[in-house]
């Protein structure tokens, strides 16, 4: 299924770009790096570049791939940056870096490419990769491709038991527990999401409490912590915990053992990025394939949901030696027809809306079409440039009261001692 | 010994069985995994034996990753490495024990004290040497702090093997008309060459094992050694355990038969060369 | 007689050539460790007295004196760190001596086939660490981790081995000690093999038991050799980072993070250099407490450290 849509995508982008079999023989004058994690499909990324290269014959590119995590493809992207590294022209960084690498000057701002098409170039964009791109005025990334959390669940089991889908936590914690209890299998889990001390369990604490109505600061930049709703997520992952419907052991799973554990059939409610559709529709030993439904994640009330952003960008650093060509192939690869390709070939979200209604991306993502709505509401994690110090403070507040080490009330205060200095940063 | 004969058999047996699969119990377990399949894995209750063994797990190793260039790097990095760091003790052991040096004792404690600040606190500083002499992402940014990771064991290990080298035989060399280094070229080196083989092995090992300094100062795909390759397969959004236990296994063969091969000079230059005293 | 002031004074001209060839030797040692070693320290204590953030660089690295050490004595987080550093030494250190001991004394019985008991003991020697954390953070998995599949075999209850502060300690202690005992013990067998076993014939004949000879022999004939392995282990416990890395990464919270991985977390992902600097200094200080006691034991009897 995937392998005929990926053959026929590329075959059709090979005569789109219009070589049928005549190899170019000029040589290269420019060559550009490109830095991209390992799981944001550097061989699509490839595929891609194939085209680019097709069409611009006097320029090459390179691909370099880094670690799998947001984190290791940062820790790695910090000691080549912060060495002032001219090897690496372009890189992909997580939605969430922006205002970092802005404060750090390690990426070309890129108003003056874009000239006086700017705000036309950005308006095309979904509004939220619009603003996470633009920092204190300026243009400091072109998305590559978005991505949001959703709910998937077992929809052959809720269909078998009557239940309807849940649009707020109550009812999925009721739909959890009734599976549980009526399929009576000690190894089915009711809800899964991350709860290791990663980046995305900063999304297990933002979530629910945007979901109540809170954020982690007002317009001020000054801190909502003392808000009922941020103790919600609290409240709400203790009282999963209570009821079973989360593992004993939500403290340790990484985004990726959700899947592999979902996938496996070993849970009913699955709290995960979009990748996951791919592998479980995909994956040659998928345990769940035509039996995962997908919808936007519950709220504490049916219209109070909301969701993390995620997705990637392209930066050109500001010590690369070929910003021009760099620009001219972020503003490629950041078009709506890469959008198109990498939604076909890697169920990537595309960053323009009109993307979505495409036929030939529905027919390979049917569920995309419920998908926009969700990412054009999704909400981003705190921008910041000491983003890292807040995520690290987040996650691992969260991940300690998950594992039974912090209380609420511990690890609130905890946030808000080592939250306030930081917020100060802007 | 108060024990029946018959039961020393068993003693040996069970003592032999403790040893062994306390070593290979791990690397055995993860040679089977890296057959299974994702699902497999996932099953429960857990398999020993992989049921529908595969070999796709070897094949993704290959081409989700450059392992072979991870293995290279880290051969290239832990040879040359090695090869530094017994080449500086060597000469440092032969001055302290043969040239009669002002207190050697001082001089060797000396040079012990300062390696034995621990490197990883000077993982930020090395980090700025190495960003400014360009070296960061390059074997360099490796070799010259490994070198120095194993220089007081190799300092040790070839002061007490020259300690056991007759004096009169090197006197003897000389009066047939060598120089002090053709006398340690031709005379010492080739009796100690089991203490310089163990110091070597010990080098190696320790540079090929070293994860830290590897994932701060050289973390690109270029100079990526293997322990850091392997563990940055795991992600967020990808604990590939299968493949990461293919990986394991073929970055664990090589120094396996390495180690295999040289078993008794390994063991027996730690016993000769290391308890001296 | 003339010869004699003759012979003496050639001998000291031979004595200063030596010398000179000596320090021209020991050159290429201490070069390596200036560039290596010392100049890095001079330049941590620097960065430890300077605000130096990668991330803010319009802030310059001006100097702050002692500010990023007074924030290091106040902040929980470091004190946590040394405190789970020294319960790793603490734990750690005499595991692996004893598990090491067991494991030589098990392997200098008399076999006729050697060779797999000397590779038992040399793999997980040659393992790298962090692979070490990588396998037996599989083993301690909750779903389909082995040592959860073995309790539940005996009918126990699975348990959240790396989510629960005290079976994460627990996990990674017995990680560490698996990893770090076999080099231990090929220390110690190196040690067994040095004594007399003459001293062993004449205790049998004198009737001592097996257990009265291992007390009133092989111990104190060992004594030397297990003084080693403990400070050559208590070296490599204290910089103790890549095994909690693979296994926990820190957590739960930061119930498992130690000193190196906290210092990691400080200069590589939050890039603050002078913060980062001034931990490893504090860091440094109590390793230099670790390898003054070194020291004193090896300026004893120098030769006797090796390996």
């Amino acid at each position: 299924m995937n392998r005929r849509f990926f053959t026929a995508a590329s075959l059709a982008l090979a005569l789109a770009a219009g070589f049928a079999g005549e190899a170019e023989a000029q040589a290269p004058t420019t060559t550009l790096r490109i830095f991209t994690g390992g799981q944001q499909r550097p061989d699509v990324m490839r595929q891609i570049l194939d085209v680019y290269m097709q069409r611009n014959p006097g320029v090459r590119v390179d691909v370099e791939v880094g670690g799998a995590t947001s984190e290791q493809q940062q820790q790695y992207l910090n000691t080549v940056l912060a060495s002032r590294d001219p090897t690496l022209d372009v890189v992909l960084i997580d939605v969430i870096r922006p205002a970092q690498y802005a404060a750090a000057q390690w990426a070309e701002p890129l108003d003056a490419f874009l000239g006086a098409e700017r705000d036309a170039v950005m308006a095309r964009y979904l509004p939220a990769y619009r603003e996470a791109n633009i920092v204190n005025g300026r243009v400091i990334a072109l998305p590559y491709f978005a991505d949001a959390q959703f709910l998937f669940f077992r929809r052959d089991l809720l269909e078998k038991h009557g239940i309807q889908p849940p649009r707020t936590w109550d009812q999925l914690r009721e739909a959890a527990k009734t599976v549980m209890q009526r399929e009576n299998n000690p190894n089915l889990a009711g809800f899964l999401t991350a709860g290791a001390p990663i980046e995305g369990t900063v999304c297990t604490y933002m979530v629910p409490m945007w979901g109540a109505g809170g954020n982690l600061t007002n317009a001020q930049g000054q801190l909502q912590l003392n808000t009922p709703a941020a103790r919600r997520p609290f409240d709400l992952w203790a009282q999963m915990r209570a009821e079973n419907v989360t593992p004993p052991n939500i403290a340790e799973i990484v985004t990726d053992r959700a899947r592999q554990n979902f996938q496996a059939g070993n849970a009913v409610f699955n709290m995960n990025w979009a990748f996951n559709w791919q592998r479980f529709q995909g994956d040659a030993d998928s345990q769940v394939r035509d039996r995962v439904g997908v919808i936007p994640l519950p709220g504490f009330t049916p219209d109070s949901a909301a969701t993390c952003i995620g997705g990637w960008q392209l930066a050109i650093t500001a010590f690369s030696r070929n910003k021009q060509a760099a620009y001219n192939l972020i503003r490629f690869l950041s078009s709506p027809e890469v959008s198109k390709m990498q939604a076909i070939l890697a169920s990537h979200m595309p960053v323009f809306a009109e993307v979505y209604t495409d036929p030939d991306v529905l027919r390979a993502n049917p569920w995309f079409a419920q998908a926009l709505p969700v990412v054009q509401t999704a909400r981003s994690r705190p921008v910041t440039p000491a983003y890292p110090q807040v995520s690290e403070i987040i996650r691992t507040n969260m991940n300690a009261f998950l594992a039974g080490t912090r209380t609420a009330d511990q690890a609130l205060q905890d946030m808000t001692t080592r939250l306030t200095p930081l917020m100060a940063i802007r | 010994m108060t024990m029946p004969r018959f039961n020393k058999t068993a003693v040996l047996w069970i003592a032999a069985l403790v040893v062994a699969v306390n070593g290979f119990f791990p690397a055995l377990w993860i040679l089977f995994t890296s057959f299974k399949t994702e699902t497999e894995l996932m099953r429960v209750p857990i398999t020993i034996f992989p049921t529908a063994p595969t070999f796709e797990n070897y094949i993704r190793v290959f081409t989700d990753q450059p392992i072979h260039l991870f293995l290279w790097n880290s051969f290239m990095v832990a040879t040359l490495s090695t090869l530094l760091c017994v080449t500086v003790s060597a000469l440092a052991a032969y001055a302290l024990v043969r040239l009669r040096m002002p207190s050697p004792g001082l001089i060797l404690t000396t040079l012990l004290a300062i390696t034995m600040f621990p490197l990883i606190s000077l993982m930020v500083p090395l980090f700025q040497v190495m960003r400014s002499l360009e070296l960061l992402n390059t074997w360099w940014a490796l070799i010259l702090p490994y070198a120095v990771l194993s220089m007081p064991v190799c300092t040790m290990v070839l002061v007490s093997f020259f300690q056991d080298i007759p004096a009169e035989l090197e006197n003897a060399a000389m009066i047939d008309g060598c120089s002090r280094i053709g006398a340690l070229w031709h005379v010492v080196i080739p009796l100690t060459a089991p203490g310089v083989f163990t110091a070597g092995i010990l080098a190696f090992v320790n540079a090929w094992d070293e994860f830290l300094l590897a994932l701060t100062l050289a973390p690109r795909v270029s100079a990526r050694t293997v322990p850091v390759g392997i563990t940055l397969y795991q992600g967020e959004f990808a604990f590939p355990w299968p493949i990461i236990s293919a990986a394991l296994v073929i970055a664990i063969v090589p120094i396996s038969i390495l180690i295999a091969v040289f078993q008794e000079r390994v063991v027996g230059g730690l016993t000769q060369g290391g308890m001296k005293g | 007689m003339s010869a004699t002031p003759v012979v003496r004074h050639r001998l000291t001209k031979l004595e200063r050539a030596e010398q000179r060839l000596g320090w021209a030797l020991l050159a290429p040692a201490f070069l390596l460790l200036v560039g290596v070693v010392l100049y890095p320290v001079v330049e941590l204590i620097n960065q430890s007295f300077r605000f130096n953030q990668l991330t803010m660089p319009w802030m310059g690295t001006p100097f702050i004196g002692f500010d990023n050490y007074t924030k290091a004595l106040g902040d929980p987080r470091f004190w946590h760190a040394t405190l789970n550093t020294l319960i790793f030494i603490i734990v750690t250190v005499p595991g692996a001596v004893i598990v090491g001991l067991g494991l030589a004394l098990l392997a200098n019985k008399p076999f006729t086939v050697k060779w797999p008991v000397r590779l038992g003991l040399l793999l997980p020697w040659a393992l790298p660490l962090v692979f070490a954390g990588l396998i037996f953070r599989w083993f301690f998995e909750y779903n389909v981790g082995l040592v959860n599949a073995v309790i539940k075999m005996f009918g126990g209850q699975p348990l959240t081995w790396l989510s629960d502060p005290t079976l994460a300690m627990i996990g990674i202690f017995v990680a560490i000690i698996w990893k770090t005992s076999s080099f231990v013990a090929l220390v110690l067998l190196a040690g067994l093999q040095t004594i007399p076993k003459s001293l062993y014939e004449a205790a049998e004949v004198d009737g001592a038991s097996s257990w009265q000879q291992f007390w009133e022999i092989t111990l104190p004939m060992l004594r030397p050799a297990i003084v080693v392995a403990l400070i050559f282990r208590t070296i490599t416990a204290i910089q103790t980072f890549d095994i909690p890395y693979a296994m926990t990464n820190g957590g739960p919270g930061d119930a498992t993070e130690t000193l190196a991985m906290y210092i990691h977390k400080n200069t590589i992902d939050f890039l603050d250099i002078g913060y980062g600097s001034a931990l490893a200094v504090l860091m440094f200080v109590v390793s230099a407490l670790v390898t003054a006691v070194y020291l004193r034991h090896t300026q004893r009897n120098p030769a006797r450290v090796a390996t």
